[in-house]
Order: structure tokens, then sequence, then C-alpha cells
């Protein structure tokens, strides 16, 4: 909001440039986002002495006077001013000053006006910014000095001609700061100086007004006041320049002087008005009731509106005249043709004033103010004082007396604030002098008992409910500042340890980083099609996706239920880059409807997943060998040696050669039947809608279930490493082609039982020497045992092997 | 030619001369002189022993020797020159040190906003700080009520909210996250004060992603409940975080603030240099923090008569640009590896 440095200045006598002025404001708590300088540009335009006059030879309206700027020569200037005369000193714009009359940019040249030289301008108030006032040039005082730039003089004079804007952010709670009085309150407080508040007499409640008019309010809990009077007479017309140089601060558009008067006092003090015409209001009186559902009305902005139910509608006799706190209507606008004015200055509901606001799309300095909360004592006062400002302007009269219907006006709410707690909560004791006076001053009357201090709360402070809200007040204007940092504080008795998950993310992600992957984060939100199409990837679950409700826009409708999509889009993106090497990585949460994890919220699985994914060629470049694309088994063998590193060797691996819509092949890693991890080909299909040159191969893991299985995994336990020598046998066997040689590495394991410590596979042969159809495969077997091993013992071992593997697989020992 | 003694002598003196000028400068002509002169086979030696027996008696002594000799002058060249070739391959003046070296893979790296997540959590766990999760998706009582955000009121503005659907119900009740704040109602309703923990994590604001906006950021909340906590504690934990994050030399200001789950709330500026600035300077605003807000204390069930507390939250993309000098928010989720390969 922005508050005007010199209209501020009418309601307290403070001292604060308007720079400190911003920095003082911001210290307390309006923070101050903008300083903005405004003011008619004066330079250029200098005090000068007519020294004579006389008439022009060629017009009988212009005059050729010669003028003393004090520089020892007099210069010619023809002047068009009924009101020149020797002797006055006038402001004369020099050649090359800008002035802007009428919006428009005017430029002092030198110049021939019929035939004569000029060589400037005596400036009327208007040509200078300063008034309406065409009558006749500016005739300065005989303080003003020859010569002296124009501002100087009037800065002599106490005139101001510049302003300071300041655009405070308010926030949600100072619904009292969005007034200049408001504003003017915290500066009081700050500078300990009083606030003046324009004196205005409130009649009581009847007089004239209300033969004129009467007030019904149906919804007292929605509308708690409605206070009304009228002005008759009233010439609708421009505002004067100092009425529109205040709105203008402040970057309102001047309408007329009625409507300005309105802005005018709301921005005084913080209550919204409304002008109607009298006239169009049928059977004198007003209604202040709820919509009932699909009421049409039409807004003074021209905009039909279907409203829903509950709304506050203000009425005539008839029908709807304005939505209440909202904007007025356009069939009892104030125009041209309107002579008598009725004024509403009421209290709207914050909460019903936001809910039909938001439902009608609508927001108005008016709604804005009800919202936060309106002073529930404002609107009297400013209705008179309003009145008035039209009647002044406008020349018009105000009926006496008062329409001020107050069905239940609230009782004046005390709060005690105990002493002892102020240093409680702020950690530095306040002089009870300096409570006393910060608490007076914004208005909470304090009164003193012996270990509390009774406040009320002002009526334009809503936000005020509680002790801690008293004692943020006393900090805010104390200052924070004024609040010593602790040098030190104590150490807690429970340390905090890293927890599990921690740890491992962070083994994750160095075992990654050497690995070459990099780290990626996608959005969380995708286009509905991209999370359909990849709800069931990987998890091979039947859940379908989370969709948003008010996303701003398409591509962020639906919440990923898996990362996958994000890193093709990543891959993509590099590969258009000229990327052809594809390493990348992501940790993320992914979302379902209902679901198998632990649900937090009810009806939505959530859990993180690790993702990651490789494509083009698997190595860096070398100038002694070829490099080959990455394959599966490259993704598979980064698979295995992480979970190697995880000690969870004993996850169950199941693959499958039939292709999904997502994969071409896969592996599913389960523990207990549970879904751990999927290793896989992307399809073919898939890699080709993302423009990718090479086969992509990708693992994804239910990452907060595989970091549950790692915590659960018992302690590691030493046992001794083995002194003893190992002793190696290679074996190959030939078997039919088919044959998947994990199958035989299992067996292989069982069949050689506690010696047998690892299994190889050295060689897969198919060609010259093997028949068609089969393949040969060569084991590195290596033995071991706590004490030197025999060869018998040995030979007996790889024979019982060389035989399981002939009777479960038809394998032929190769000679 | 007949087998004597005289014959031996010329043929050896020729094989002599020719083991005396062979040139074995590379492996292939070496082997190929063992072959001629000693193969087991065919090599002219070993041929010329067999002859032997067919010598009178009186000259195979003689004819022994000689052909030991020849024999041994083989051996010696070849001998010779296979060290030659041994001293050559394994020369260790001869390599290209400038070749570049192997490399088994490329550099991985970290995404930067996991570096400054990382550099944030590092700082307040040697502040005695535990680290606490949540959900992404919340429900309005631990997003908003419980946090003291009234139904119906400006304060939920402040925050534009991304709902998502109800299974069955179509109507709104769960939402993305705005803050990570949820996460202390959580904490605090799942275990005793003294608390004192942050929370990492991801945020939601339904906003059009612009170079200044993006639809989600990263967020590290921060909460303290015990006995006896005040403002001066908030103060010297938030001052101690900004000279580590930013440097001993940090310019910082503490000023209220407004948030509806803390009172009395602040936020902190830290003075950051811009040479182009006609100020030399602004105050960016780095974080929002206050005393917990009794309502919420008791929301949780904690006394707060008894209690008092602090909490504090910071995005961690703000921070990071201004660190990095990145002006377009949307780098952060593009993730082009010549992005990522900068930190």
């Amino acid at each position: 909001m922005k508050i005007s440095y010199n209209w501020l200045s009418e309601y307290v006598a403070h001292e604060y440039s308007p720079e400190d002025l911003a920095h003082a404001l911001t210290m307390s708590g309006l923070e101050v986002e903008e300083i903005l300088h405004l003011g008619p540009s004066l330079d250029g335009v200098f005090v000068g002495r007519v020294v004579s006059v006389r008439p022009h030879p060629n017009a009988d309206r212009l005059t050729l006077c010669d003028i003393d700027l004090g520089t020892g020569e007099l210069i010619p200037i023809v002047c068009g001013a009924p009101n020149v005369a020797t002797d006055q000193r006038v402001p004369v714009a020099t050649i090359g000053t800008h002035l802007t009359i009428d919006d428009k940019v005017l430029k002092i040249k030198k110049s021939k006006i019929r035939g004569q030289t000029s060589m400037g301008m005596i400036c009327a108030e208007d040509e200078l910014g300063l008034s309406d006032d065409h009558s006749g040039i500016m005739v300065l005082s005989g303080n003003a000095v020859i010569g002296e730039p124009l501002l100087d003089y009037m800065e002599r004079e106490g005139k101001k001609l510049n302003d300071t804007v300041l655009d405070i952010a308010i926030t949600p709670n100072r619904a009292d700061a969005t007034s200049h009085i408001g504003v003017a309150r915290d500066v009081s407080a700050l500078q300990n100086v009083p606030l003046k508040r324009p004196e205005i007499t409130i009649p009581s409640d009847g007089g004239e007004t209300t033969q004129h008019i009467k007030v019904d309010i149906e919804c007292p809990d929605l509308c708690r006041r409605y206070a009304a009077v009228i002005v008759t007479g009233v010439k609708v017309g421009p505002s004067p320049a100092w009425l529109k140089q205040r709105l203008e601060a402040i970057e309102l558009r001047s309408i007329n002087n009625v409507v300005d008067a309105t802005n005018y006092v709301m921005y005084e003090c913080g209550q919204p008005l409304h002008a109607f015409d009298y006239d169009r209001i049928a059977e004198q009186r007003i209604v202040v009731r709820e919509s009932v559902k699909d009421e049409e009305f039409t807004t003074l902005d021209g905009k039909k509106h279907l409203l829903p139910e509950g709304v506050v509608l203000i009425c005539d006799g008839e029908r709807p005249v304005a939505i209440g706190g909202i904007m007025g209507g356009e069939n009892s606008e104030v125009d041209e043709t309107t002579s008598n004015v009725l004024i509403e200055g009421a209290w709207f509901c914050p909460s019903r004033t936001r809910k039909s606001a938001r439902a009608l799309g609508m927001s108005t300095d008016a709604s804005y103010r009800f919202e936060r909360g309106v002073d529930t004592d404002s609107q009297a006062w400013a209705t008179v004082r309003v009145a008035a400002l039209i009647a002044e302007l406008g020349g018009g009269s105000v009926t006496s007396g008062i329409v001020d219907a107050h069905p239940g006006p609230p009782k004046a709410t005390r709060l005690d604030l105990r002493v002892a707690r102020v240093p409680k909560i702020l950690g530095i004791r306040i002089p009870r002098k300096d409570i006393l006076r910060i608490l007076t001053s914004l208005g909470f009357d304090p009164q003193e008992a012996c270990d509390t201090i009774s406040c009320t709360i002002p009526s334009y402070r809503p936000d005020i409910h509680l002790e801690i809200d008293l004692i943020e007040e006393i900090a805010r204007i104390y200052g924070f500042h004024q609040i010593k940092a602790q040098q030190s504080a104590p150490l807690p008795v429970s340390v905090p340890v890293t927890r599990p998950i921690d740890l491992l993310r962070e083994r994750v992600h160095a075992y990654l980083n050497g690995h070459g992957f990099r780290e990626i984060y996608t959005n969380s939100l995708l286009p509905d099609e991209q999370a359909l199409q990849f709800s069931q990837a990987v998890t091979a679950a039947d859940y379908p996706p989370v969709r948003t409700l008010n996303a701003v826009s398409r591509s962020m409708a639906t919440l990923r239920p898996s990362l996958l999509p994000g890193m093709l889009n990543v891959m993509q993106h590099n590969a258009n880059h000229g990327r052809r090497a594809l390493r990348f990585y992501e940790l993320g949460h992914v979302f379902h409807l209902s679901g198998h994890e632990a649900a937090f919220i009810e009806n939505y699985s959530e859990y993180e997943v690790l993702l990651f994914g490789i494509s083009g060629p698997v190595r860096p470049q070398s100038w002694d060998s070829s490099i080959p694309l990455a394959d599966f088994f490259d993704i598979k063998g980064d698979v295995e040696k992480l979970l190697s590193l995880l000690n969870l060797d004993f996850l169950q691996m199941e693959p499958s050669v039939v292709p999904t819509d997502i994969t071409a092949h896969h592996i599913t890693l389960s523990v207990n039947e549970k879904w751990i991890g999927t290793i896989a080909r992307l399809s073919d299909e898939i890699q080709a809608a993302y423009d990718l040159p090479d086969p992509v191969f990708f693992a994804t893991f239910n990452w907060t279930r595989l970091a549950l299985i790692c915590e659960e995994q018992p302690a590691a336990v030493y046992s001794p490493v083995p002194r003893y020598p190992v002793v190696e046998r290679d074996i190959a066997m030939v078997v039919d082609s088919q044959q998947p040689v994990g199958d035989m590495i299992k067996k292989i394991r069982e069949a050689g039982r506690k010696l047998l410590k690892n299994v190889d596979i050295f060689d897969i042969y198919t060609g010259k020497g093997i028949a068609p159809g089969k393949k040969s495969v060569a084991f590195s077997l290596r033995f071991g045992a706590n004490r030197t091993l025999r060869d018998q013992e040995i030979d007996h071992v790889v024979q019982n092997i060389v035989t399981t593997l002939s009777a479960q697989f038809d394998a032929e020992l190769r000679a | 030619m007949e087998t004597n003694l005289e014959n031996l002598k010329t043929v050896a003196a020729t094989f002599s001369e020719e083991i005396a000028g062979a040139k074995l400068d590379t492996p292939a002509k070496s082997e190929e002189f063992r072959i001629r002169f000693l193969g087991q086979r065919r090599g002219v030696i070993p041929k010329l022993f067999k002859t032997i027996p067919d010598l009178p008696k009186q000259d195979r002594r003689s004819a022994g020797q000689l052909l030991n000799a020849l024999r041994k002058e083989a051996q010696t060249a070849l001998e010779s020159a296979i060290e030659q070739h041994r001293v050559k391959t394994t020369n260790t003046w001869d390599i290209d040190l400038t070749l570049p070296g192997r490399r088994s893979q490329w550099a991985g790296s970290r995404h930067p906003i996991t570096l400054a997540l990382a550099k944030i959590t590092d700082i307040f766990k040697h502040m005695g700080f535990a680290i606490a999760e949540g959900p992404e998706i919340e429900d309005d009582w631990h997003n908003f009520t419980a946090l003291n955000f009234p139904a119906d009121h400006p304060a939920r503005d402040m925050q534009d909210t991304l709902f998502v659907e109800e299974p069955g119900k179509g109507r709104a009740g769960a939402m993305m996250r705005t803050h990570t704040s949820p996460v202390q109602i959580r904490t605090m309703m799942a275990g005793e004060p003294p608390f004192r923990l942050i929370a990492p994590g991801r945020v939601f604001r339904n906003e059009a992603i612009t170079y200044k906006s993006y639809c989600l950021f990263h967020q590290v909340e921060g909460l303290v409940v015990d006995e006896g906590v005040t403002m001066a504690d908030l103060k010297h934990t938030l001052a101690g975080f900004a000279r580590a994050f930013f440097g001993d030399e940090v310019k910082m200001r503490f000023r209220p603030s407004f948030f509806p789950f803390t009172e009395p709330s602040g936020e902190v500026d830290i003075w950051w240099d811009l040479p182009d600035h006609p100020e030399g300077g602004r105050w960016m605003e780095i974080l929002g923090s206050g005393m917990v807000h009794p309502n919420v204390l008791e929301a949780v069930g904690i006394d707060s008569e008894r209690y008092t507390g602090y909490a504090f939250g910071m995005g961690i993309e703000r921070p990071a640009m201004l660190r990095y000098g990145i002006d377009d928010i949307r780098v952060f989720y593009e993730n082009d590896v010549r992005f990522l390969a900068q930190f």
C-alpha cells in the first residue's frame, strides 16, 4: 500500500526524513519495499523581476516584458497574461526547461511571437503544476530573491511541492495500518509524539437524515454497523488540485469530487465508504441482506455477476444496489447528473467478505480492508467526515443527524499483560515506563495493577487477542535490535545422532557420483498424459496417479507417480544439446492414490524413490581402446555393486523378457515378495519418443522401503579372516544355448556348499568345436576354508558340481 | 659334400661369419635367426651336430668343439639381441606422459540444491539440531489449522495453495504442503519437549513458472521448544547461522513481520553488495522466524505457559541463486549437464 510522506505528516509531527521514516517503519513491522520521489520538476524555473512592460506592436493581448534574472542582463519575454505589471516578482521558465501542462510536455525554446523575440516564459500556477489556477501569472511575494530557483522560494514559504511515497507491504494482521492515520499511529509511538486526528463532531443517531433514509440490517453478524448521511445539492465535477495531488501520489485515478472524497477518507482512516445517487435509491430505504443463489447483479465496472448464496447485498426498496464491502452497483452510481448523495459507512464481516470476493474473482480497495478487519468504530466518524468534505467540494449541504444502525455494539475487551512474561518471551527486560508509553501511544489505554498491566483492545486492532500479541506490539516498537543475541547456549542432553536414512543417502550419493552419475532435480508435477503413461511403469502396481484440482497450467496437472519421465525429459534436453553419454540419478517423492505404503494422509501413498539411468557410451573416450555403448549388464552391474555396498546381496531378482508398456525387458528386485526395485531397458518406442539415439537402461528403487530394510539389518559382526590359501579351479560346461546361466550359478553354489567361496564366469563360447544349439560356459571356482584343503577334497566337490550340472541342465564337461 | 673335418670347418666359418653379421634389430628377426641356427628340427647347427657320428673317430672330438663354439656364438648373438629388445621395450624414457589418463568413468556430481541443503543442515547439526522429514501431500489441519491459520483469513493468501483431488469425494481437503512447517506439527505430536530440529524438504506454490518463480522450491524449517527459550536464543541461532553460511563479515538485520504460527514474528535480511546498485547493494530477505505461537503449542498439546520455543524457515533456491549469481530459477530444474558440472 502506498503512503504519502506529506499526507502522513498532517497527522503526526515527526522528525523523520522520508528515508529515515522508511527505515523506522521497516524496522517496526511495516516493511517499506520501495521509496518513490514525486513532484513537479521546477528545474530551470527561477524568480525574476518584471523590469518593464510594453504593449506588443502586433497583438493587442500580448505584452513585451523585460525580465531581470539577476544575471546582469535583461531578457525579453512575450507574455499573454492580463495581470503582468512592472516590479512584480514572477516565476520564469528559462530556455531548455520542461514543463508538464495538461499531461503534455512543453519545452521552452527561444522563439518569435508575432515578430518579437521571446526568451522564456512567465508562468501561471497551473503551468507549474502547483494548482489549477490559470487566471494569470503567479505573482510571488517580496521575499522572493531575484535569480533564486523557484523551489527554494516555495520551500521557504512553507509550500510542499515534492512528495515521497512509501510502498508498504502490509502483513495480513495489520488491518489498522491500511491508512495514513494508521501508519501515523505507529510513527507517533516510535517518536513519542501525539497523533493528530481531524476533529469531527459526530451527531447521535437521529435527526433530519432519518426522515430521508431508513436502514434495515437483516444479517447483523455480517454487517454489524451501517451509518448513512445524505448530502443534498451537490455539483458533481472534477476534484480540486490538492485532492487530485493526494490521490495521484498514491496512484489512485481521480474520478470526480464525490468518489475522490470517499477514496480520500478511506486512505485517511481506513474505513471504506460508498456514495450512492440518492435519487436512484427506491423507497428511501436500505436493506442489508444475504444473496440467494443465482441472483444477478451488475457492478459499477459494468460487469454482470451471477451471485452465489450468502453474498452480503445492499438493497433499496426494490433491488440490490451494491455488493457489501466489495463494490457498488451500476444502477445507483454517482455521475454528473447526481445532485443528492447518500453516503454509506459500514462494517462487513472479514471472512464473508473474503469468501465472496474470491467467489466473484474480485479484489477491491474496500474488500482488501474488510477482509483484514476494519475498525469497528470508524463508520460514523468517516461518514460524517466524508459528507462534510463532499459538501465543501461540491457545494452541497449535509442533512443534519445521522442514521447509525448498530445492532450489537461490541463491548470493549480488556486484556491483561503480566509484566514478568515479557522477558520470558523476549529475553530482555524492558522498563515498565517504556511498556506503558508504547501501549498508550498505540491506543491500548494501559492501567497498572501490581504484576499486570490491564489493556483495552482498540476497535482498530482486530488482530490482538492474547497477551502474546501485546508482547509483540511492545517488541516491535521498542525495537528488535534491542534484543541482544544470547552469547552462548546450553548444550542439549540428548545429542541428536544422524539418522540411518541420512547416512545411507550420503553413501548412495558418494557411490553414484563415483560411478559418473550426476544428480538431477525434476518437477513433481507432470502433464496428466505423461503421469498416466508412467503410472504403472515400475511398481507394476495398478494405482491411479494423484491429480491436482487448481493447477495454473496443464503441464502441472498431476503428481508424478514415477521419477522416470522427469529423467527422460532431462536426457532428451541434454541429448538435444549434443551430449551422447547420459548418466543421471534422482532421489524424490512419488505419489499414488490409495496404495500399498503406510500413508501419512489417508488415501494417498507417497514414498521416496531412487532412480538412476544410463544411455550412450559406457565410459569416456580413450586413445587405446574403443568404448562400447552401455547395455543391460552395465546397469545391472551398477545395481549389484550398490546392493553389495549396502549389504543387501540377498534381494531376490526375477528376470522377465516379456516387454511392458515401458520396458523391453527387466528384472524385478524384491524381498519377501515385496517390490523393492526394477532394473530395465526402456522400450524402443519410448526411447524414440524422447529422441534418444541410444538404448536407455535404468534402475529404480522404493528408497523408503530399501532404507527400512537396511536399517533392520543386524549390525555387522566380525568373522576372522581365513589365513589359509585358497584354491582355484576352472571348469567349462557345454549346455543348451538357451540355458540361463544364473540358474547354473545357483546350483553350483548349492553343490559347492561351504567350501565354495566364489563363482565367476570368464567365458561364454559358441562356434567351432561346440555343437550347434549349444554353448560352452566357463566358470572359475574359488575354494577356501579355515584349514589347508586337500586336493582330493576339492576334486570331490568339483566332481559333485559337474554331476549336479549334468543332472540339472543336461550339461557336459567340455574336454 | 663329403663329410670330413675340413668341410665342416669351412661350413662353420661361413656360418660364423653369417652369425657375426646378422642384424637382429627386431624380435621377429631374432626369432628367424633362432630357428635358422638353433631350431630343434631344422636349425643348421643341430643339423651339423647330427653329422658328427659320420666323421672318422679321431675327428669327432675336434668337430664337437668346433660346433659347440659355433652354437655358443649363435646363442650369445641371440641372447644379446633379446636383451636389446627387452631393454628397448621397457625403456622408462620412452613414454608420452602428456597423453590423457585412462578414465574409467566421468565425474559425477550432486545437484546444487542438494549441496546448499547439505551446507545448511550441516551448520544446524553442529548446533545440536536433529533432522526430521514429512510428506509432501498434507492435509489442511497440519498445513494450516494447527499452525494458527484461521479459515477464510487473508493469511492463507500469502501462500498460493495447490490442492489435490480426494478419491471418491471430489472436494478439496488435501494439498501440496506450502511450507515445511507441518513437519513441526508432526514432530511435536509424536513426542515430548524438548525439541530441537530442522526439517528440509520440497514445498509447493500454485504459481506459473517464470524466471523468478517455480511451482515448487525447497525449504529448511527449524524448531526449538524447551523451557526458558526466548527471542534472544532465536537471535543467537540466526546470527550464528548467518555467519556460518555467509561468512563472519555478514551484515544482517532482524525486523518485525507476521506469520500466523509465530508471535512475535521477524524476518532476517542480509546486506548484499551490488556494485551496479545506486546504494551499493540492498537488503535481501533470507528467512522468516519468530517465537512459536501459543495456539500452535496448545494445538499439539504442549503447555504454552511452561514451554516456549522459536521456529524459523528459509528457502534454499534464493540464497543459492544469490551465492552463485543465478538469475533464472528454472535452470535448477532443467538439469543441463553444462550447469550441473559447475558445482
